[in-house]
């Protein structure tokens, strides 16, 4: 196999590059684009910490190839809240204290913003079905359902 | 402190609230460094064997390599091993390897591909060695001896009733006792019983994983770690690689959780000596896998003998806990110490004899895991507690209410006494529960009390408030944060004293050149200890601030108080308002000044009490459960869970409150599902993250409810205790409790599967045929 080219957006800016057939998504981002906000939890697509959404859709980029994105479009937590002011989830996730090391809270939002463009009023069992692609290992949760179901009610009556 | 508090007791946004949401806030696993190398290593796969050959030449010439580490590349000066109180944990194998994990050898590289190549080119010849895979295999006769040298130890110092002993028999590293009373009242007793508990081992699984950046020489040390004590890891370093501690720089940023994991040295003495002979900074991060295989919970078996009257009252128990402590000793004996001194629990006994056993085994090293020894005694205790009330036909809630020590009585001689009120506790949970509700069919509720002592042992923490010229305040301590908001709340307890908004108080990162001295984060001890060391340091130099406000105004510095950076002189309307910039500057010039003053706490030390120094804060967990039991598949339901600490007073509500949830649902794990399948040669059955369960947001039970109580007797900054431990301690009991209450059968092994349960179920029913 050889190296490959590929076109994608990251954030919202084109990027051409050249990268490895065995670069993964997650090593990528972290190590050529020096985005550092995804994390590697488990490198087996089990935990969700290095969850990125690719054209719009929550994919564990510890498993995936970075060839692969070629075409499509790539949301990072780097890419949210960019005009200085906090994403709504992301402002959900502080005010309900849903984080505590941190290593989770990009998947997370990120999950939250996959779910949220899906069904904007997600009920509890679909909220739980959601994140249980993810896990963290501090809160219990409680308060990450509450960010989300706090982030769907700003998200449907804008400040 | 008589006005009303304005930040403590506020949920304010945590200070690392928007880097964390940002994916901006600094972990080890972000640190990067020019030249970096990176490390791997072979670990064995041998339970228990010499190794009669290892030969790494074809690795040292293998694309990208840098460096090799053997045990021959280690100096002879330097020390080659490492632990808490035994130094018995080799940086590599010297001769043999003792589980399968066991770190052979080691490759620094240009690349973490680079290393794993190079390490398929190591040739290693064994010679099998018996392997004990249980604490039971461990105290065998037959059973070989781990470590035939007796490694370099430090015994603790203990009080009255307490003692301690290295080595006692083969394959036991350390064994705690405690005694108290006469053993004669075990005759007077009307009923004594004896249960034996089992509790299985859980992996930490924190997501970020064991870590370190090392840029060593032969005379400097600076390492990037995730570790929860970076000043006992300086020292661990200078021991080992012989330079003084000055030379030594620990630098601790964000922690991705640890849960008692990131103690001591894990994946550090390792990067150092990689990067002393590369002469380069070398990362070595482990995989989650690797995990699993450098710390776990200890395993363990809980024997209890506890003699009662017939109404109910406590008299004696005598016990005998064997701690799986795994191929290396770590934390164990304290740990062990811990699980002995708390398996009483918070009750009256005219008697106590305990023993713990901390036993070596062929399996990965156990060691400081959230409740700490206290989660396996609470979970024996609080079982037997219940089997013994419906033995007796008493209410499991009216026999722990007879026997519960009172607010303020200590539960041994030259203890501190109880710090909350536990009937206060129980009743909460039991209303929420609906403890006095009628039962349905196959359902039941089940009660319990967590209990640990907080706070450490003589934990002596400093602390240092600067006040700069325009009264903006920085902070400089060092509390790790792992997520439990410790500095986040120390800012909020400054704020508060220095009456300034949140924002004009930071706490930067903990540097061991700059940031002032810490034993280290755990045993709950952040708010208790380094908080009472903040507090004075933050009532210091307001006081230096007002001092040098008073000595220019010559007013009385009684007239005086500080509001957001300006120095109000009087109160009311006539109040004079002068801002403190402008005041500095007139003073000592334009560049103006910092007020610096340090505050310091260290628990009394008192031969008296068992553990050398009276308890700092007793940690509380009240638990409850209902369960609905299918008793053709033996699947347990969890309808509901309460749980509830009692924070003293809660400087962030919000935060204590998620400190609550996720030790409570740490212990519901424990109880279902979590636990590392060890096989009888050694193998762990289930490294992989896919085959480890922990909690998702869908095992939540359908009610899960958590109430933080306020009591105000905690001894940390206005009335605080710790609490990040206080709701694992008693789910599991709870549980089994509840499931005890619904069918009628005990399960003492953890977790409580469905064959458990239709074991349990079976032998109730082989039983009643007999009968």
């Amino acid at each position: 196999m050889t190296d490959t080219t590929i076109e994608y957006d990251l954030n919202g800016r084109i990027r051409t590059e050249t990268v490895a057939p065995h670069s993964m998504l997650v090593d990528h981002l972290r190590d050529q684009c020096d985005l550092k906000g995804a994390k590697i939890g488990c490198s087996r697509g089990v935990c969700g910490a290095c969850t990125v959404l690719i054209d719009g859709k929550p994919v564990a980029s510890c498993s995936i190839f970075t060839f692969q994105i070629d075409g499509t479009a790539v949301l990072t937590i780097e890419g949210l809240g960019v005009d200085g002011k906090p994403d709504p989830v992301q402002q959900a996730f502080i005010d309900s204290a849903a984080f505590q090391c941190g290593y989770c809270t990009a998947g997370m939002i990120l999950l939250t913003k996959a779910l949220l463009a899906h069904n904007p009023a997600p009920d509890r069992p679909e909220i739980i079905d959601w994140l249980s692609s993810n896990v963290c290992r501090c809160t219990g949760y409680a308060q990450i359902i509450a960010a989300v179901e706090d982030a769907a009610q700003r998200l449907r009556t804008p400040a | 402190m008589s006005a009303p508090l304005k930040i403590v007791g506020a949920n304010l946004p945590r200070k690392d609230a928007v880097e964390k949401v940002s994916g901006r806030a600094l972990y080890a696993v972000d640190i990067d460094r020019p030249g970096m190398l990176h490390a791997k290593v072979l670990r064995s796969s041998r339970a228990h064997a010499l190794i009669t050959r290892l030969d790494v030449s074809k690795a040292l010439m293998a694309p990208g390599v840098r460096a090799v580490l053997t045990h021959a590349d280690i100096p002879k000066h330097f020390m080659p091993v490492y632990g808490y109180f035994i130094k018995d944990q080799p940086i590599v194998a010297v001769d043999r390897v003792r589980y399968v994990g066991d770190i052979i050898c080691a490759v620094a590289a240009d690349t973490e591909a680079e290393a794993a190549a190079a390490l398929a080119l190591v040739e290693v010849d064994y010679a099998e060695l018996p392997v004990v895979a249980s604490v039971e295999a461990a105290l065998a006769d037959t059973a070989p001896e781990l470590f035939p040298t007796a490694p370099l130890a430090i015994q603790p110092a203990y009080g009255r009733g307490a003692s301690g002993a290295m080595r006692p028999r083969k394959n036991v590293c350390y064994q705690f006792n405690y005694t108290t009373g006469d053993h004669a009242v075990f005759a007077s007793a009307d009923h004594v019983f004896e249960d034996t508990f089992r509790f299985s081992r859980m992996h930490h699984f924190h997501l970020e994983p064991f870590v370190t950046v090392a840029d060593a020489r032969a005379d400097r040390i600076e390492v990037w770690a995730s570790n929860q004590n970076p000043f006992p890891l300086r020292k661990e370093l200078a021991r080992i690689f012989k330079v003084s501690e000055s030379s030594v720089t620990v630098h601790v940023h964000h922690l991705g959780a640890g849960f008692g994991s990131k103690n001591n040295c894990k994946t550090e003495p390792v990067a150092v000596m990689l990067s002393i002979l590369a002469r380069r900074p070398v990362r070595f991060c482990l995989t989650m896998e690797e995990c699993a295989l450098t710390n776990t919970q200890h395993a363990a078996v809980l024997k209890l003998k506890t003699a009662v009257m017939k109404d109910g009252t406590f008299v004696a128990r005598q016990s005998e806990i064997w701690l799986d402590s795994g191929a290396y000793s770590d934390a164990s004996p304290l740990v062990a110490e811990k699980a002995g001194y708390r398996i009483p629990g918070p009750y009256r006994w005219k008697h106590i004899d305990t023993k713990c056993l901390a036993v070596m085994t062929n399996t990965a090293p156990a060691g400081p895991f959230r409740g700490f020894g206290g989660t396996q005694a609470s979970w024996a205790s609080e079982s037997q507690i219940d089997m013994i009330a419906r033995r007796l036909g008493l209410d499991p809630y009216d026999i722990r209410i007879k026997n519960v020590v009172s607010l303020g009585e200590a539960f041994v001689p030259g203890e501190s006494g109880m710090d909350s009120d536990l009937k206060v506790g129980l009743d909460i949970v039991c209303e929420h529960i609906g403890y006095r509700e009628p039962r349905q069919l196959k359902r039941g509720k089940g009660i319990a009390i967590g209990f640990k002592d907080g706070g450490g042992i003589k934990k002596a923490a400093q602390a240092r408030v600067r006040v700069l010229t325009n009264g903006d305040a920085i902070l400089n301590f060092s509390g790790v944060e792992m997520g439990q908001g410790l500095r986040s709340a120390m800012v909020q307890v400054v704020a508060e004293i220095l009456n300034l908004p949140l924002g004009r108080v930071t706490a930067p990162a903990i540097n061991t050149d700059h940031s002032p001295f810490c034993e280290g984060t755990n045993a709950s001890s952040g708010i208790a200890v380094s908080g009472r060391a903040v507090a004075e340091a933050a009532a210091k130099a307001k006081r230096l601030v007002l001092d040098f406000a008073a000595s220019q105004l010559k007013c009385d510095v009684g007239e005086l108080d500080l509001d957001n950076g300006v120095v109000v002189q009087g109160t009311g309307p006539n109040a004079q308002r002068r801002p403190l910039g402008p005041m500095v500057m007139g003073f000592y010039g334009g560049p103006g000044f910092e007020f610096t003053a340090d505050g310091f706490y260290m628990p009394a030390v008192d031969h008296n009490a068992p553990l050398e120094s009276p308890c700092v804060f007793w940690e509380m967990g009240w638990g409850a459960a209902e369960v609905e039991v299918d008793t053709e598949t033996g699947q347990v339901k969890v309808l509901k869970l309460v749980a509830s600490g009692d924070s003293g007073r809660s400087i962030n509500p919000l935060v204590v409150k998620g400190q609550e949830d996720g030790a409570a649902i740490m212990g519901y794990g424990q109880a279902m599902f979590e636990r590392m399948i060890y096989t009888d040669a050694g193998e762990l059955l289930n490294i992989d993250p896919l085959m480890y369960r922990v909690p998702l947001a869908e095992d939540v039970p359908p009610e899960f409810v958590t109430i933080t109580q306020e009591q105000g007797h905690g001894p940390g900054p206005f009335g605080a205790k710790g609490g990040g431990e206080a709701t694992i301690l008693p789910i599991a009991s709870a549980i089994a409790n509840a499931v005890e209450d619904a069918i009628g059968v005990r399960i003492t092994e953890l977790p409580i599967t469905p064959e458990r349960v239709l074991a349990a179920l079976d032998a109730k029913r082989a039983a009643q045929g007999q009968s």
